[in-house]
């Protein structure tokens, strides 16, 4: 496709890349959380040298999520969701639990029988969405690997301390003091990011910047901000090889430099430098992969039949108007 | 233990995955077990990968990369590989053999699949229970499954010599040792079988003696001066212009001249070639004799031929000296014949080679159509010829060479060839399709196992490596009697002359009772 001198210059791409370009290499300004307003922002960003701690902790839980959409007429949408849970003790993994395959039908009136039945003090008015639902799973995961875990522990999520905004945020404050009593640190380590600074990733640019100020190879950190659960935000570098630095949020009332150090010490995998082992794991055991989902439709598909649903039901229920439009 | 578990792939191939510390070799066999219908599948590994489960491309490269630049920098153990044992794994892929039948009794061909994900095991002793009978009655190893040695002896049966045995190496391989192991086994087989070894180098001589039968059971014949030799003596009467033919090369014209002497001085055999080198006016013979039919540079060729040929020491002009009765009653009473024609050259030793494997084929074909009762008590004999490429090369097969014909008439009349040389791929493709039996040693090129894939009996396709891989004795049977190509480590002559029992002592004869007779 080619754009023309015909598409509105406000539309062209010539000036979208010249904005892009502004924001990219305008340096400084305001920094923001695109997905998340509630953060209070440092005055100023400070990078700081890390240093590895000589052993992880004895015991590192890590959680995260997996969901998919199994059968889909639009108006009506049957969608699964898990959450997984793995426990490293001493550098040996304990605990694969890859979480139970939970169903939901979503839509229409059904969101209120699914909302009804979810904890975390949500609303049973609550709009319900795949995202809620895969959370809700994260989060149950998340107080049940507190409620195991031995003082002392780091329990590790994907994602930040911010459920989403359906889940009142006391939840997670009475969650995050719950483990603090217990001696047992929350992190959460974020893949993509969307704290930015005048506009512009702040990761990236913050990359660059210590790359010159510390050294191509220097683990790093810089706190960032606080969220409303009172959480440490923060970036990081957690492996001289690690080819990304990641934000992390840290649990109140923890040092997040001491946490970063230990938490470091779980980055040293050859094949994933600089992200913590154990998530990898959970990430490989949550995942929701097409023959899954596959085998998930044909048990459905079973299910409807011995109710009683004819076949040519089924099919037109659910059939992908879209496969009209392949092409071979 | 589990080895591995079977994933893939065909009825004739599995592919199966193993931890990464799994120790798999090419050529080991391993079973695998399925549950469902009580089969026990028999597979060779035919190659070994790495596996992993990480599917971005790269991945495997890029964790070396880590590894390696920590070396670099000095800082090995900076980055290690969590769950090692989960994220990375071998797979083995392999040919089947072959499945039993639950009742262990039966081995059949492959037709089915095992039941996928069943149990990749190490083989038990009764895995192998149903080669036993197939092993015949000339032990030459152990089965070999990889670089392990199993509690299995692996041989060939004796009448299959008339049907050709094939040994080919590269050299320092083991041929002479396994050459040796099987004449152990003749000479171990009280007469019923017979082998006639020519042995050019001379090295089968002392070793050969060193048998506890070779004292009954091997004779040996030397064309120099030896201990505990006969004198080999070929009389020039019972040697024929194709032996000339098959030993020398000759042109064209060479050879119509060749029979145009014959026809000239007459006599028994090539009896003639003495009158003929005695000849002193070679224009005179040619133009008087001969009528000028034959070139002059082509009598002088002949007649310095002529010449060596009388001098050679082996060679008799009287008849009555020759040893080719006494080769064929020694083959007839089934014994190891070691004709050593060290010290002769390679024509020369062709030329003995040729005249003694005739005179074989001869009298055991005469035997067949005249006496067929006769030629059944016959031993089988094999005649075995090193460099085998000198006399099976395509351009050597001719009406006049006697070992082509051996190869394709020799089984029906219990004679054939043991051919041993390092370079397959200069034998006759149809020659050796009539080989039913190889022992494929260490071959490094290429175009020698090529032409051996095409010409085995059994399918060897898939084990190029395996064969390339092959360390000195190590090799592989394959013949019709086995289902497949057998691994073996060849038995060293010298175990095999330290654990040989000797002959039983003749039944003494008691002496007669005069007394009794008399009344």
């Amino acid at each position: 496709m080619v754009l023309t001198a015909l598409v509105p210059p406000s539309s062209s791409l010539r000036t979208a890349a010249d904005r892009l370009a502004a924001l990219l290499t305008g340096g400084g300004g305001g920094l923001a959380d695109a997905g998340n307003g509630h953060l209070q922002f440092d005055a100023e960003i400070r990078l700081r040298p890390l240093v590895r701690a000589a052993a992880p902790p004895a015991e590192v839980w890590a959680v995260d999520g997996g969901q998919a959409v199994v059968a889909d007429a639009r108006c009506l949408q049957l969608v699964v969701a898990r959450a997984a849970r793995t426990c490293f003790r001493n550098g040996e993994c304990a605990v694969e639990d890859e979480g139970e395959l939970r169903a939901y039908l979503l839509g229409g009136r059904e969101d209120r029988a699914v909302a009804a039945g979810l904890s975390l003090g949500i609303a049973e008015d609550a709009a319900v969405d795949l995202n809620l639902l895969r959370d809700h799973e994260e989060w149950v995961a998340v107080e049940r690997c507190i409620e195991e875990a031995a003082p002392g522990a780091m329990v590790l999520v994907d994602g930040d301390l911010e459920p989403d905004w359906r889940v009142p945020p006391s939840w997670l404050t009475e969650l995050l003091a719950r483990a603090a009593a217990r001696d047992v640190v929350v992190a959460a380590v974020i893949k993509r990011s969307s704290l930015s600074r005048g506009g512009a990733p702040l990761l990236g640019a913050l990359e660059i910047d210590a790359a010159r100020e510390l050294g191509p190879r220097a683990l790093w950190w810089a706190p960032v901000a606080r969220s409303r659960a009172g959480a440490r935000v923060v970036a990081a570098r957690l492996d001289a090889d690690a080819p990304y630095a990641f934000r992390v949020d840290v649990s109140p009332g923890a040092d997040p430099e001491e946490i970063l150090a230990r938490l470091a010490a779980l980055c040293d995998d050859a094949g994933f430098p600089g992200y913590p082992y154990p998530l990898t794991v959970a990430d490989r055991l949550a995942a929701c992969p097409g023959w899954l989902r596959q085998d998930t439709w044909y048990e459905l598909d079973d299910l409807l039949d011995r109710a009683g649903v004819p076949a040519e039901v089924r099919e037109r229920a659910f059939a992908d108007r879209h496969d009209l439009m392949e092409r071979f | 233990m589990s080895t591995g578990r079977l994933f893939g792939k065909n009825v004739l191939e599995g592919v199966f995955r193993a931890a990464p510390d799994e120790d798999l070799f090419l050529g080991e066999l391993l079973v695998a077990v399925d549950e469902a219908t009580g089969r026990r599948y028999l597979f060779r590994i035919v190659d070994v990968t790495y596996g992993t489960e990480h599917r971005e491309p790269g991945w495997a490269e890029r964790v070396a990369g880590t590894l390696l630049v920590d070396d670099a920098r000095g800082e090995a153990g900076l980055h290690r590989l969590y769950d090692q044992s989960r994220r990375t794994y071998r797979v083995a892929s392999c040919r089947c053999l072959g499945y039993l039948t639950p009742d262990g009794l039966d081995f059949r061909r492959p037709k089915s699949l095992p039941t996928q994900f069943s149990r990749v095991v190490a083989p038990e002793p009764a895995d192998f229970a149903f080669l036993r009978t197939r092993m015949g009655d000339l032990p030459v190893g152990t089965l070999r499954s990889g670089e392990t040695e199993v509690d299995f002896e692996v041989g060939i049966s004796g009448k299959s010599l008339a049907s050709h045995v094939g040994i080919f190496a590269t050299t320092g391989m083991g041929k002479s040792n396994l050459m040796m192991v099987l004449a152990g086994d003749v000479l171990r087989s009280a007469g019923r079988y017979g082998l006639l070894l020519i042995d050019p180098h001379g090295e089968y001589r002392t070793q050969l003696a060193r048998h506890p039968w070779a004292g009954e059971r091997l004779r040996t014949y030397a064309a120099r001066s030896l201990p505990n030799t006969s004198s080999l003596k070929v009389g020039l009467a019972e040697l024929t212009v194709d032996d000339l033919r098959t030993a020398y090369d000759w042109s064209r014209p060479q050879e119509e001249a060749l029979y145009e002497l014959e026809k000239k001085f007459g006599g028994e055999g090539l009896s003639w070639l003495v009158a003929f080198s005695q000849v002193e006016d070679l224009p005179g013979l040619r133009d008087v004799e001969l009528n000028g039919r034959v070139a002059m540079n082509t009598l002088q060729v002949l007649h310095r031929r002529a010449r060596r040929i009388v001098d050679l020491p082996c060679i008799a002009a009287d008849s009555h000296v020759s040893v080719g009765g006494a080769v064929l009653r020694d083959l007839r009473e089934g014994r190891v014949v070691l004709i050593d024609v060290s010290g002769l050259g390679s024509t020369e030793e062709l030329l003995v080679a040729s005249f003694l494997a005739r005179r074989v084929l001869e009298e055991w074909s005469t035997d067949y159509l005249e006496d067929p009762e006769a030629h059944e008590r016959l031993p089988v004999v094999a005649v075995v010829l090193e460099e085998a490429q000198r006399v099976l090369a395509a351009s050597k097969d001719r009406d006049s060479n006697v070992f082509p014909r051996v190869a394709r008439e020799g089984r029906k009349f219990k004679v054939g060839l043991c051919a041993v040389t390092q370079q397959p791929k200069l034998l006759d493709g149809e020659l050796l399709s009539q080989f039913n039996t190889f022992f494929i040693l260490g071959l490094a090129d290429e175009k020698d196992r090529t032409i051996l894939r095409s010409s085995s009996k059994q399918d060897i396709s898939a084990l190029g490596p395996e064969i390339q891989t092959l360390m000195p004795g190590e090799c592989l049977l394959a013949n019709l009697d086995a289902p497949f190509a057998v691994p073996a480590k060849i038995h060293l002559w010298a175990d095999v002359v330290r654990t040989c029992p000797p002959p039983p002592a003749p039944r003494p004869v008691v002496a007669a009772n005069i007394s009794a007779m008399v009344d």
